[in-house]
């Protein structure tokens, strides 16, 4: 992005053009790949004229002014239709910017377009979308991953230089690996959620995903920080970019648990990322074998606490002052009835799931049991955290699958296997592209770290980055 | 196991509308899940305490000042069937009817 | 004889008097255009978060320690999950598991003696919208109409333990906790207008059995009132049943003011679960140091203290001590009167009389221009029972007292030669009653009193009156 900006700043290209490529790029390519429910290019086109006249003052808002972005669609915007890839909000035009999309308009980021999802956020390959499957650009039967399948998608196919996904637990690091992008959960509580639809406020996060790793640090700083209508993250502190150095990893602890290269990883992803682990020794960090024995029990956990915040907070849906409204004689019927016909099988599934574990008979076995799993687990990460400076684990057991491929809800749930573990925690974690597949699919290597210490993953994650360009290059 | 019955009622509790398919279907899915989630319940927990689950973990206050309400016209803009002003819902049956 | 120990507790929810609502800046006033103060927060729009207000976390500790409570240093916010079209955000934040103040009392005057009840617990919750029913009620309405500028009002609801013993000493305690909220200045406690709010739980057992009964929860109780009869018509209720020998049920009912009993609310038991579970947009509630304390200097003198310190300091009965604890504005008059140096009793005997009537329609007289009547009482300027007429001049013209007497020529008449003289005529116009009386028949003598005063237009000093005409009738 440092060359697009030079470009910018020295006119060689307008904010205007910029734009316009990247619509045409989407123009091309999304009725194949389906990365953007709504496109908003007049917006975008008129923003970027906006840029274009403050950057011709000597006004740029940054030194970003007039490079476009992408959202994911479960993030608020002004004006701009938010549908959350649901029926049910097909229709819903925010009255508000989300916190992260009044940054990214303040650095002057013109928004091409909203992306797909699975329905409110809910999935882990953009299937469950009212508004059709993304696509792998990759290859056009795979899935993109998700839930932020379509903004890792954009990127990768070129449509949008960058994006915001959202990530709860995984949705944004496996997609990312699956489109061959970088991602990054930052650490809970420091980026503000405020106008993000929730589907689980203890774990959602919010986050860039970007083609380098300093691109994405770049948008990150844009992102980070506190704000006071979040009371979750009104203590957060900003973030400002590394520097990129790869001597910044001498000396690095580097934590490799034995429990995820166990079996169900595929031996092609696990070749990959042991390579990578090869290149951050040689760069001189020392690799440790540790154990996270709790995520074991991550995946239940996670779904067990997931779906339980979600059915509270997915019950605002009930056809009274936005939405999807289905007319009955009787308000519990037209809640029903609207609720039946605006949500998708993915979203009744988790709903009648949150509802169950948090019934006043199960509450004690199940939630607050899970609650408890999950207080053990962060116990278990931090303590993992103090031998080590970071933990570097695959990011996903395997690539892209097909389209249609996984039919049983609990098979699609374990592709948050390695993920899940950081948002339970509250630590940041980034995927990075390692490599591909015999099939060219792109693979992910995940850097986890301590709470606010995303510098650390972005300068292991560049190293690596780097030794591989120069592989590529080589 | 989780019958046809408990279905209907966690429904209910959900407002949700199912057909006999889907009563069906997460059915089996719910009793799946629960199959599942029975390690969790083996897991030695000891004294942990529940809840607290982020690290900035006490929360600031906001000042009770006033901040600018919504104009009334979008507050209803995105309301289904609104009235005077008013949002517009049918009949009110009390719980569990 | 009663057969049955009645046991009664009830749950209050106070509005709080914060300028914004309880997690968004809205304003909290009441009666402004339907849905003219609400934003993406308190319609629950997605994506919208809450942010906790400091006054009303203030106000709630300040009801707690006013209430004898324990103020928890760390509290939490729950949801509280159920369907309602007045409910935005289908949960209520409330606090379920933690609350802010636990473990209190109140101690009031139950007719002669002290009692006592226990507080269990205040936390802090907010208040959903506003429905308005096509039809007469809500059972009757096709559709309903809603209005969410009430949605996140700050409520503290006040939960006592079942220790109150009648619907009278409900009704009481219900009014002397409303006084001390009124006097720690957090709610204006405004019923009409749904700012305190009362449902009452009650139940029967055999006397002086330990074993607590079924217990109904009656519902729709807008009045001080409501809330007596209310539980007065199901005392009786359940005590017929239990004479019968049934069981009562476990239910909700709500009270019908027309027709003045309580009827079942139609609910299934199963389907009343509100999935409980820890509020995540919100970090646990932790109170800064000191805070605690810098709020219990705010509180000022309470209820009981002040009834404790007019009866001692003032001399009042404990009737009238309570009168000006009860009304603070004539409390407070008396005490500026008791300043300048009246007697307490004196001061209540002219507050509480007519002068309450004419106040209550028309505001308060200065202190100094209510001195200055008791001043020309004292001088016997005017008997007692003009008292009245000078006080509804006094609300009438901006002159003193004194310059309404001596204006209107109200003065007493006090000279003793000329009020003889009357007498002489009265009783010698009256000599067959004047006979009857010496015979023995002295219920005449408020007769002969009432003609001297006819005779001089009640201007008589009755004091002078009296004592010549028991002279002349020689008793």
């Amino acid at each position: 992005m440092r060359k697009t900006a030079a470009l910018l700043e020295k006119r060689q290209i307008s904010s205007e053009e910029l734009v316009k490529q990247y619509l045409t790029r989407i123009e091309e390519a999304d009725p194949q790949i389906n990365a953007f429910i709504t496109c908003s290019g007049e917006e975008a086109l008129a923003q970027a004229r906006d840029a274009d006249r403050r950057r011709a003052r000597g006004e740029a808002l940054s030194p970003w002014d007039g490079i476009p972005i992408a959202v994911k669609d479960n993030i608020s915007t002004m004006g701009l239709r938010t549908t959350c890839a649901s029926k049910f909000l097909a229709e819903y035009v925010p009255v508000f910017d989300a916190a992260v999309v009044e940054n990214v308009r303040k650095a002057g980021l013109p928004i091409l377009g909203k992306t797909n999802l699975d329905e409110f956020a809910m999935g882990s390959s953009s299937e469950y979308s009212a508004f059709g499957v993304t696509k792998n650009p990759h290859d056009l039967e795979r899935v993109a991953g998700g839930s932020s399948g379509g903004s890792a998608a954009a990127v990768a196919a070129g449509e949008a230089p960058w994006a915001l996904g959202t990530d709860t637990g995984g949705s944004i690091r496996q997609p990312a690996a699956f489109c061959g992008v970088v991602g990054l959960k930052p650490t809970y509580g420091r980026v503000s959620r405020y106008g993000v639809v929730a589907l689980a406020p203890s774990l959602d996060q919010v986050g860039p995903l970007a083609t380098c790793v300093e691109d994405a640090a770049i948008l990150f700083s844009l992102l980070a920080g506190p704000d006071r209508r979040d009371a979750i993250s009104s203590q957060s502190r900003p973030f400002s970019l590394p520097e990129w150095d790869l001597d910044s990893v001498r000396g690095l602890r580097v934590g490799v648990p034995k429990e995820f290269f166990g079996s169900g990883l595929n031996p092609e992803v696990e070749q990959a990322v042991n390579a990578c682990l090869g290149e951050l020794e040689r760069l001189g960090a020392q690799l440790q074998s540790i154990s996270l024995y709790t995520n074991e029990y991550a995946i239940e956990t996670y779904l067990t606490i997931v779906t339980a915040e979600a059915s509270s907070c997915l019950a605002r849906f009930d056809g009274v002052r936005y939405g999807r409204r289905v007319e009955a004689a009787d308000s519990n019927t037209m809640f029903a009835k609207s609720r039946a016909a605006g949500f998708g099988p993915e979203v009744k599934r988790r709903i009648m799931l949150g509802t169950y574990v948090l019934s006043a008979k199960q509450y004690k076995l199940f939630y607050e049991q899970a609650q408890r799993v999950r207080a053990l687990i962060q116990q278990d990460v931090a303590q993992a955290l103090k031998q080590v400076d970071l933990i570097v684990t695959p990011t996903t057991p395997n690539t892209a699958f097909k389209i249609g491929e996984k039919r049983n809800p609990l098979e699609m749930y374990l592709s948050d296997l390695y993920t899940a573990l950081a948002n339970l925690s509250g630590i940041p974690a980034l995927s990075l592209p390692c490599g591909r597949d015999s099939r060219g699919l792109p693979i992910g290597i995940q850097f986890m770290g301590r709470h606010f210490e995303e510098e650390l993953l972005f300068q292991a994650a560049y190293a690596v980055e780097q030794t591989q360009r120069r592989g590529e290059d080589a | 196991m989780i019958d046809r019955q408990e279905i209907m009622r966690i429904a209910r509790l959900a407002r949700l509308e199912l057909t006999e398919e889907e009563i069906e279907q997460h059915r089996r899915d719910l009793n799946q899940f629960l199959a599942s989630c029975a390690k969790l319940q083996e897991v030695e927990v000891g004294d942990t305490t529940v809840g607290y689950t982020i690290p900035a973990a006490t929360q600031t206050l906001r000042e009770d000042e006033l901040t600018p309400s919504l104009p009334q016209a979008e507050v209803l803009a995105g309301g289904p069937c609104v009235e005077g002003g008013f949002f517009r819902v049918p009949r009110i049956v009390e719980e569990g009817e | 004889m009663p057969k049955y120990d009645t046991v009664i507790g009830l749950e209050i929810h106070v509005a709080l008097l914060t300028k914004s609502k309880l997690f968004c800046g809205c304003s909290t006033t009441f009666g402004g255009e339907p849905n003219s103060q609400c934003c993406p927060i308190c319609l629950g729009l997605p994506g919208a978060l809450p942010r906790l207000n400091e006054r009303a976390v203030e106000y709630a500790i300040k009801a707690g320690l006013a209430l004898n409570c324990t103020i928890h240093e760390i509290s939490r916010f729950d949801r509280k999950n159920y369907y309602y079209p007045d409910l935005p955000k289908a949960y209520q934040i409330t606090q379920e598991f933690y609350p802010l103040c636990t473990d209190g009392y109140l101690e009031y005057f139950y007719g002669d003696s002290l009692a006592r009840t226990k507080i269990t617990r205040i936390h802090l919750e907010e208040e959903a919208g506003k429905l308005i029913h096509s039809g007469a009620s809500i059972i009757d309405s096709d559709y309903s109409l809603v209005d969410y500028n009430r949605a996140g009002i700050p409520l503290i609801e006040i939960v006592t333990a079942p220790d109150i013993r009648s619907p009278q000493q409900a009704r009481i305690f219900l009014e002397q906790l409303r006084l001390l909220l009124n006097y720690i200045g957090v709610s204006d406690t405004k019923m009409e207008e749904g700012s305190l709010r009362c449902d009452a739980n009650i139940s029967l057992k055999p006397l002086g059995s330990t074993q607590l009964g079924t217990r109904v929860e009656l519902k729709n109780l807008n009045s001080f009132r409501a809330l007596e009869r209310a539980l007065t018509y199901e005392e009786r209720r359940q005590g017929e049943i239990l004479d019968r020998g049934d069981k009562v049920n476990q239910e909700s009912r709500t009270w019908d003011e027309r027709r003045g009993r309580t009827l079942p609310m139609r609910s299934k038991a199963d389907a009343l679960d509100y999935r409980f579970f820890p509020e995540p947009d919100l970090p646990r509630l932790k109170l800064r140091p000191g805070w605690v304390e810098e709020i219990k200097s705010t509180i000022p003198e309470l209820p009981m203290e002040r009834l404790s310190r007019y009866e001692r300091e003032y001399g009042l009965s404990r009737y009238e001590a309570t009168f000006f604890v009860n009304y603070p504005d004539f409390g407070q008059l008396c005490e500026k009167l008791a300043a300048m140096g009246w007697e307490g009793s004196r001061a209540a005997n002219l507050l509480m009389g007519e002068y309450a009537r004419l106040a209550r329609e028309k505001g308060h007289l200065t202190p100094e221009r209510l001195a200055g009547l008791l001043e020309i009482i004292e001088d016997g300027l005017i008997s007692s029972n003009q008292t009245a007429d000078v006080l509804e001049e006094l609300f009438n013209s901006n002159l003193s007292a004194r310059e309404i007497v001596l204006e209107k020529g109200w003065q007493v008449l006090a000279d003793t030669d000329e009020l003889q003289a009357l007498i002489g005529e009265v009783l010698q116009g009256n000599v067959e009653l004047v006979e009857r009386y010496r015979a023995g028949e002295t219920k005449l003598y408020g007769f002969f009193v009432g003609q001297v005063m006819r005779a001089t237009e009640g201007k008589a000093d009755p004091k002078i009156v009296n004592d010549l005409l028991r002279k002349e009738l020689g008793t």
